[in-house]
């Protein structure tokens, strides 16, 4: 805890003059409120739930896609790295979807699922399928060969062998596959938000400036940013809970 | 003679290297008996962990066959467990020392009710001497404990043949001789053909029951002893015994001197 004191001074100095910048009007104090005019926002939108209710649709939209995307990529991603065939068949697939971003498939997306839920969970699962997917034909692949003869060498059956070697085997670089598309899940949703409909903290961020209340535009920008970080911080905790028996610290 | 456990005949194994045929060895013979603790030794590179894994059956012979207990191999084999030279990577880290001896059990599909299975384990982890250690990970314990680990793993499945690949190889001194005296140890409680390949040759005469001698690549049967000095087995009295000094300088010369005598007459000296 101690090392991270001098992070969180730097972050205490930044929105101090901030809050100097706006306050003595060196900045435009309409575009850049002060930080105390936002967190007072922040504080009356919280007590109101608005920024809660947003927050919470835009969750559980990473939630589900994620869901869906993890269920979907980890047996592929073991399928693909176990049997030579499957990879055949899904690698030139993969490699070309892989490159378009997530995000310009809103559009196709609009035109078959609506502007609703299962169109935006639709993209952010697919935004987090790839490095999930990457990551465990990854892991798989780069699973030790002695392990693997042990377990031929005992004589463990080939889809057993999976789960008792392959799985575990793989699982810190399968972790780290979903730890990164969470990340990106967050930045999807946003934006699928942004584009259409009506509900969650990207619209809630886009509705707030076009209305003027910039301070609420603002807090709910800090928000996106505080539960990104708490978002990974927890996932981390989850790994290192996972890998124990690594017996170091999961690197970040 | 008591019957072959393991028979080799006209064993070859060709890797393609590069476009290019690598020629491990070929037309080895041999005749494993039951009960019998082999060496198998030889320089760096000669085909030793291959012609384990071709036992095995991890791997399969370009030419011949290897039969166990009179069948053909054509895979992984029942009843014939490889121990292998690097512990720290064929250990299973996510597995505590119950586990890692659990996994064995299991794969052994003996399948016994919770309270045997575990008496079980716990009765191989005290024959390699790891009481107390049942719930450590693989991370808290010492390169010879791990080791420890993938033997009682190996002998919980009550194998007919032991294969290990210089399994002491990697721990030091100190280790390798306390992990001989419980090898040995091990042979008078279980009867268990062990096939053990090293680099080592005080180690095989030391520890066998035979030893036989590859040259270097591409390898073939240069010498084959019995060793007949008494048991059990001492660090002290056995290493000074005179039998014990004139096998191991015999296996040397055979393995080495043939070498020697073949590069002078390939480069004549100059006079
Ligand atoms: N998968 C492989 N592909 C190509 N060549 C191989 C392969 N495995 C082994 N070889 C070659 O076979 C020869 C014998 O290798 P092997 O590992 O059996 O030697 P070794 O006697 O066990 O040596 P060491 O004592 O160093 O372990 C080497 O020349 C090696 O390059
Ligand atoms: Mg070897």
């Amino acid at each position: 805890m101690i090392r991270r004191w001098p992070g969180f001074l730097l972050f205490v100095f930044i929105l101090l003059a901030w809050e100097c910048a706006s306050a003595f009007n060196w900045v435009d104090q309409v575009s850049i409120p002060r930080v105390s005019a936002i967190a007072q926002a922040w504080a009356a939108s919280v007590q109101d739930g608005r920024l809660l209710a947003a927050l919470g649709s835009t969750l559980g939209r990473i939630i589900c896609g994620f869901a869906v995307a993890a269920l979907v990529a980890v047996p592929l991603g073991l399928a693909m790295g176990s049997f030579a065939l499957v990879y055949r068949l899904i690698e030139p697939l993969t490699e070309f979807v892989r490159p378009i971003p997530a995000a310009a498939y809103i559009p196709v997306a609009i035109l078959f699922l609506g502007i609703g839920d299962e169109m935006k969970v639709f993209v952010v699962a697919l935004a987090c399928l790839f490095p999930i997917l990457l990551n465990t034909y990854g892991g798989v692949r780069g699973v030790d060969p002695v392990l693997i003869d042990t377990g031929r060498t005992f004589g463990v059956p080939r889809l057993q062998a999976l789960r008792q070697i392959v799985l575990p085997a793989a699982l810190p670089s399968i972790l780290t596959g979903m730890r990164i598309s969470l990340g990106i899940a967050l930045i999807v949703a946003v934006v699928a938000e942004m584009i259409a409909g009506n509900s969650g903290i990207g619209y809630y961020i886009l509705d707030m400036q076009r209305s003027f209340r910039i301070p609420d535009m603002f807090a709910g920008i800090f928000t996106l940013g505080l539960v990104g970080f708490i978002i990974n911080f927890a996932f981390l905790k989850i790994e290192q809970h996972f890998l124990r028996w690594r017996g170091t610290s999961v690197e970040t | 003679m008591a019957a072959p456990i393991i028979e080799l005949k006209d064993l070859a194994k060709t890797f393609s290297v590069h476009g290019r045929t690598l020629t491990v060895f070929e037309n080895l013979s041999c005749r494993i008996e039951a009960g019998s603790f082999v060496s198998i030794v030889g320089p760096s590179g000669c085909g030793k962990s291959t012609l384990l894994k071709l036992m095995c059956g991890l791997d399969s012979p370009s030419a011949g066959t290897v039969l166990f207990q009179n069948r053909p191999v054509g895979g992984p084999a029942r009843g014939m467990i490889c121990v292998f030279q690097h512990y720290t990577r064929s250990i299973l880290p996510w597995r505590d020392v119950m586990g890692n001896v659990a996994f064995g059990l299991n794969a052994a599909k003996k399948s016994l009710p919770p309270r045997q299975a575990r008496d079980k384990c716990l009765q191989y982890i005290r024959l390699v001497g790891l009481e107390g250690y049942e719930r450590y990970h693989p991370y808290q314990l010492s390169g010879g404990m791990q080791q420890r680990v993938c033997i009682a793993r190996a002998l919980i499945c009550e194998p007919a043949v032991l294969l290990m690949d210089e399994p002491f190889s990697a721990v030091d001194a100190m280790t390798r001789a306390v992990l001989q005296e419980l090898i040995l140890k091990i042979r008078t409680t279980v009867p268990v053909t062990i096939l053990f390949v090293t680099h080592d040759v005080d180690e095989a005469v030391f520890l066998s029951s035979r030893v036989i001698a590859l040259g270097p690549a591409p390898a073939s049967i240069r010498d084959d002893v019995a060793i007949d000095l008494p048991q059990p087995r001492d660090q002290i009295a056995t290493r000074e015994d005179g039998r014990f000094i004139a096998t191991r300088q015999r296996l040397f010369a055979s393995i080495f001197l043939q070498e020697k005598r073949e590069q002078a007459r390939a480069a004549p000296p100059q006079a």
